[in-house]
């Protein structure tokens, strides 16, 4: 492969990356899921895609795949309390990811929303999709999009403009 | 009037420029005499450009494992092999086509290309130089130039209420056919460009949008005979504005 495919491709896995770092809030989560991504993609043998529809697509791939986990988790979490070990469910945040949400003041916010508002966010105001694509990617019907985005947008308001509360990050040990 | 007032979805899609034109001017001149609403959409878009900035430099974090495309491709090949030679008498056939859908996926990644992404590339290669067609201080040369090699473009606006002066533009031709970079600067030696071009094969008309390239943030869209992209620092506050006044007056 030549240079120019590696330079697309990089870009490509950058934009991956930084949707699942988003999502999972853990580095090395976020790396695992991207491979996952790209190997389900890689054996795929699917019809030739422009470059906006392959984007669409790896998130939507990526998305799944994130939530698949989370299911196994929580299946996994039950198991568990089952016998006897309850597990907390509260999401936290790993060491890597909270040095940078602490530097950026405008991230902290951010963090903070839940995971299905942060997924729609990324893929709509940074990754420019449209919301017919984001529909697709998370796999809800478009009039989800639009009350999601105005639920996230509004939470997103209040918590940059309330009052400075200390961040609610909890150190992954 | 009715059709006037904007609904909640109206209004993100106006945040998100996902509006067509005559529909964006009339929720414009609505939040004009709407100031409470205005100011929310304004929260909104502020946001959505917080995040974008802050996020700009965040795509690869350092402790990242590089992950090479040739590697992965080996290493799926590699399994599939093994699953195939317990096979034989299979195996030839399936590799053939296997082989084929390899190369189909190589096509398939090569083509991620990402809208406007030479306008980018001119940006991050010529709005910083000197090295421009020509050197204009003043709106009525640059604007006397581009006539003279785009006739089908409309009046370039001044963007002094920006803050924003013409330096120069500079004649571009990639395999799109010829493109035209015209730079501009602030007091601070700030830069933005406008990148126009005839559309290209991929995006005869491109819809109206944005992306953040690293520290750069593009904005498109399509007029008349070209497409058109402001390029800007991804933190600058300026772009939505210059980007309305450029879209509205090209």
């Amino acid at each position: 492969m030549h240079d120019l495919d590696n330079q697309q491709w990089r870009e490509l896995l950058a934009r991956l990356r930084r949707f699942a770092l988003w999502l999972t809030r853990e580095p090395g989560s976020a790396d695992d899921l991207v491979q996952a991504t790209v190997e389900r993609a890689l054996s795929r043998r699917d019809q030739q895609r422009d470059a906006q529809a392959l984007r669409a697509w790896l998130f939507t791939i990526l998305y799944r795949l994130y939530l698949d986990g989370k299911r196994r988790e929580r299946l996994h979490a039950r198991w568990l309390s089952w016998f006897g070990r309850a597990e907390r469910d509260d999401e936290a945040v790993g060491d890597n990811l909270e040095a940078i949400i602490l530097a950026q003041a405008d991230l902290q916010a951010f963090s903070r929303l839940s995971a299905e508002q942060r997924a729609l966010l990324l893929l709509v105001s940074v990754e420019g999709l449209s919301y017919k694509e984001a529909a697709q990617a998370l796999g809800i019907p478009i009039g989800t999009v639009m009350s999601r985005l105005s639920r996230a947008r509004n939470a997103l308001r209040e918590l940059t403009e309330g009052s400075p509360q200390p961040p609610a990050l909890r150190r992954l040990k | 009037m009715t059709r006037l007032i904007p609904t909640e979805d109206e209004l993100h899609a106006y945040v998100d420029e996902r509006l067509d034109p005559a529909r964006r001017a009339e929720v414009q001149a609505w939040l004009a005499a709407n100031p409470q609403a205005a100011a929310r959409v304004e929260g909104w878009r502020a946001d959505a450009r917080r995040l974008r900035t802050a996020l700009a430099g965040l795509g690869e974090p350092a402790s990242a494992p590089a992950l090479e495309l040739g590697q992965l491709r080996r290493q799926l090949r590699q399994r599939r092999q093994r699953r195939w030679a317990a096979a034989a008498a299979v195996v030839l056939a399936l590799g053939v086509g296997g082989l084929g859908g390899w190369q189909a996926r190589d096509a398939t990644l090569a083509n991620a290309e990402l809208p406007m992404a030479d306008a980018v590339q001119a940006h991050k290669l010529f709005a910083a130089s000197q090295a421009l067609d020509i050197q204009a201080s003043d709106p009525g040369q640059l604007r006397d130039w581009l006539g003279r090699h785009f006739n089908r473009v409309g009046q370039l606006p001044d963007l002094a209420g920006y803050g924003f002066k013409p330096v120069g533009a500079r004649l571009l031709s990639n395999e799109q056919g010829p493109a035209a970079l015209l730079v501009f600067e602030d007091g601070k030696g700030q830069r933005i460009s406008l990148f126009m071009r005839s559309p290209s094969e991929g995006f005869r008309r491109m819809p109206n949008g944005q992306r953040v390239d690293g520290q750069l943030e593009a904005r498109y869209w399509s007029h008349g005979a070209y497409n058109f992209a402001l390029v800007s620092a991804a933190d600058d506050v300026r772009g939505a504005g210059v980007g309305e006044v450029l879209r509205l007056g090209l």
